[in-house]
């Protein structure tokens, strides 16, 4: 494999517009995330006794809800929900995706009709249908939501690790391996996932945008984790207050907005990195 | 073709099987046993469960049970509603209008405008034009569609007082002939320009990019070689080739309108299957729940397959892949 240089990694994410902002945004986002406690101004779960205050009102910069609480502390720590639903469904649908394309492209065959006709069909599925289904029916923990998302939503990277292990497959380093006599279970996993896993990372990153907004859909319909603080819950209990306390729903929907085009950026960013055909476009 | 059709036709149908197994998975692994889930946990009937263990043969093993499901499902039956006692069919029957209304209107809207928008950034790219339309289109592509309605609520309704809120028609007036028509068109217009807003991202950019593709592509070097007028190679060539990709992304969307249709009708209190997915959410309603899955699955399954035939009419490098 190729060294890859601190500076090296840091010439490239200065070099491309999009990757320079969303890995600024990732980081903020992060701070954020882990400094909790120290930007939030109250404990969002405290329920107050000042309710449906408006902006600025009694030290509440963004107003409270019905309940009390404070939307800006409740926002601070919604970063740590969507971050959580983002990464860990991004990881399972990542994994899950390598796996069923990198078997199906490097076996190929039979193996290999069998899982592109899977991806298929399954690239058919309205999967925020299946979400909604199986979260309904088994419960709304976040645990349940997460896993859900990531279960349902791996077809993409399966396609797209499944091209990238086809070509590998007929390489000569792959073809020497296997004169060498190595099982193809050590080929699969020693040569064909590592190098071809870098358009899956830069899916899976979009795939995090995806995740965020579905856990918010699945809020809205009430289908969310009570437990926890999460932007889609704020945005659903601000929906019947619309017309009177409009901020409940409106920055939540904002917060939204910005962590989603985070990982937009950062996937567009990386895709533009990863892919030699744009970068020499450029050049 | 006909190779081509029969094996789209094929991967359809069998996107349709695996809707109906996945239905019954998620029946047999739900907490609880399966009828328990279909007649409600509150419902204690002998008659009724000795009916529904009749009807999808439960005394049977679980592959032959999987067969009278399926068969069940074929002919229309989804089964009935526990809280309404209704057929799950027929009252999808009723709400399937409005929502196909709705969607079908945002979705040809979206597409022709984001098309439009993405040939102007091509022809302009660098420019301050192709800037600001990425950038806005990035925001839009990142938003919650639902959010996002519930803002217009604010400006349009709340603040400017330009168009209703809520509903399909004005209940308090019973208006007929054109006067209705331009009633529903007034409530449609908020739950429309939503949608359209969050579906042109994708069109403008499938336009924008594949416009760009083409235009580098050697038959255009040549065709600049021979002097022809850079109008004429745009209007015969580019754009021809340039647009064949925004039909694709017609059929891909389907899955994404269809989610988005649910959850801006329960924003906007629209008729159609969101409202009638979130009543069955909140009442525990299980079999209209699948029921509406099963019909969204079956429904993007026939459009992606009619897509894709259309498109290998079009582009004959399709059927030969």
């Amino acid at each position: 494999m190729k060294k890859i240089s601190i500076k090296k990694i840091w010439k490239t994410i200065v070099g491309d517009k999009q990757l320079l902002a969303g890995v600024i945004g990732l980081i903020v986002l992060l701070i954020l995330a882990l400094a909790a406690p120290v930007f939030a101004t109250e404990d969002p779960y405290h329920f107050g006794k000042d309710m449906l205050v408006g902006l600025g009102e009694n030290g509440h910069i963004l107003g409270t809800n019905h309940m009390g609480q404070d939307v800006y502390s409740m926002i601070i720590y919604g970063i740590r929900t969507s971050l959580r639903v983002a990464v860990i469904s991004a990881l399972i649908s990542g994994a899950l995706g390598v796996l069923i394309g990198g078997v199906g492209g490097f076996f190929g065959g039979k193996v290999d009709t069998f899982v592109s006709e899977l991806i298929n069909v399954f690239m058919m599925l309205p999967s925020f249908f299946l979400i909604l289904l199986i979260v309904a029916m088994f419960g709304n923990s976040i645990t349940n939501v997460m896993i859900v998302i990531g279960i349902t939503t791996w077809p993409s990277n399966a396609k797209l690790m499944r091209a990238q292990a086809l070509s590998l497959r007929e390489r000569v380093f792959v073809k020497s391996a296997r004169a060498m006599g190595e099982t193809k279970r050590q080929i699969l996993f020693k040569y064909i996932i590592p190098n071809g896993i870098f358009p899956v990372i830069a899916n899976t990153t979009m795939g995090m945008s995806n995740a965020i907004l579905t856990e918010a859909g699945l809020s809205f319909l009430g289908l969310g984790d009570p437990g926890i603080i999460s932007w889609g819950q704020m945005i659903y209990t601000g929906k019947q207050y619309i017309t009177s306390a409009w901020w409940i729903s409106a920055f939540a929907g904002v917060a939204i907005v910005i962590t989603v085009l985070v990982f937009y950026l950062l996937g567009d960013g990386l895709n533009h990195v990863l892919d030699p055909k744009y970068s020499k476009k450029r050049g | 073709m006909k190779k081509f059709v029969i094996r789209r036709a094929l991967t359809g149908i069998l996107t349709i099987i695996i809707v109906f197994a996945l239905n019954f998975v998620i029946i047999q692994m739900a907490p609880g046993d399966p009828i328990t889930t279909l007649m409600g946990k509150e419902n204690n009937s002998p008659e009724m469960r000795a009916a529904l263990e009749e009807k999808y043969g439960l005394d049977k093993p679980l592959p032959m049970q999987l067969v009278s499901y399926l068969q069940t499902a074929m002919k229309g039956d989804l089964g009935t509603s526990i809280i309404y006692n209704r057929p799950v069919s027929e009252m999808i029957g009723e709400k399937v209008g409005a929502t196909v209304l709705l969607g079908l209107t945002a979705a040809l809207l979206a597409a022709v405008i984001g098309t439009i928008m993405g040939i102007f950034a091509a022809r302009r790219q660098g420019g301050a034009y192709d800037a600001v339309s990425s950038g806005v289109s990035y925001a839009f592509n990142s938003m919650p569609a639902f959010w996002l309605g519930l803002m217009l609520i604010i400006l349009f309704s709340s603040i400017l007082g330009w168009f209703p809120s809520y509903g399909m028609t004005d209940n308090r007036a019973s208006y007929t002939g054109m006067a209705y028509v331009a009633d529903v068109l007034k409530h449609m217009f908020l739950p429309v320009l939503t949608l359209t807003l969050v579906l042109i991202p994708q069109y403008f950019r499938i336009a924008k990019s594949s416009v760009l593709q083409t235009s580098n592509e050697d038959f255009i070097t040549t065709l600049r070689a021979t002097g022809m007028s850079e109008k004429k190679i745009f209007n015969k060539y580019i754009f021809r080739n340039a647009i064949l990709p925004t039909i694709t992304i017609f059929g891909i969307s389907m899955a994404y309108l269809i989610t988005g249709v649910t959850l801006i009708e329960i924003v906007f209190a629209w008729p159609g299957m969101g409202r009638l997915m979130m009543t069955a959410i909140t009442q525990r309603d299980y079999p209209t729940l699948m029921g509406i899955y099963l019909i969204m699955s079956i429904s993007v399954a026939v459009v992606m397959l009619i897509v894709d035939i259309v498109y290998a009419m079009l582009d004959p490098r399709i059927r030969y892949e």
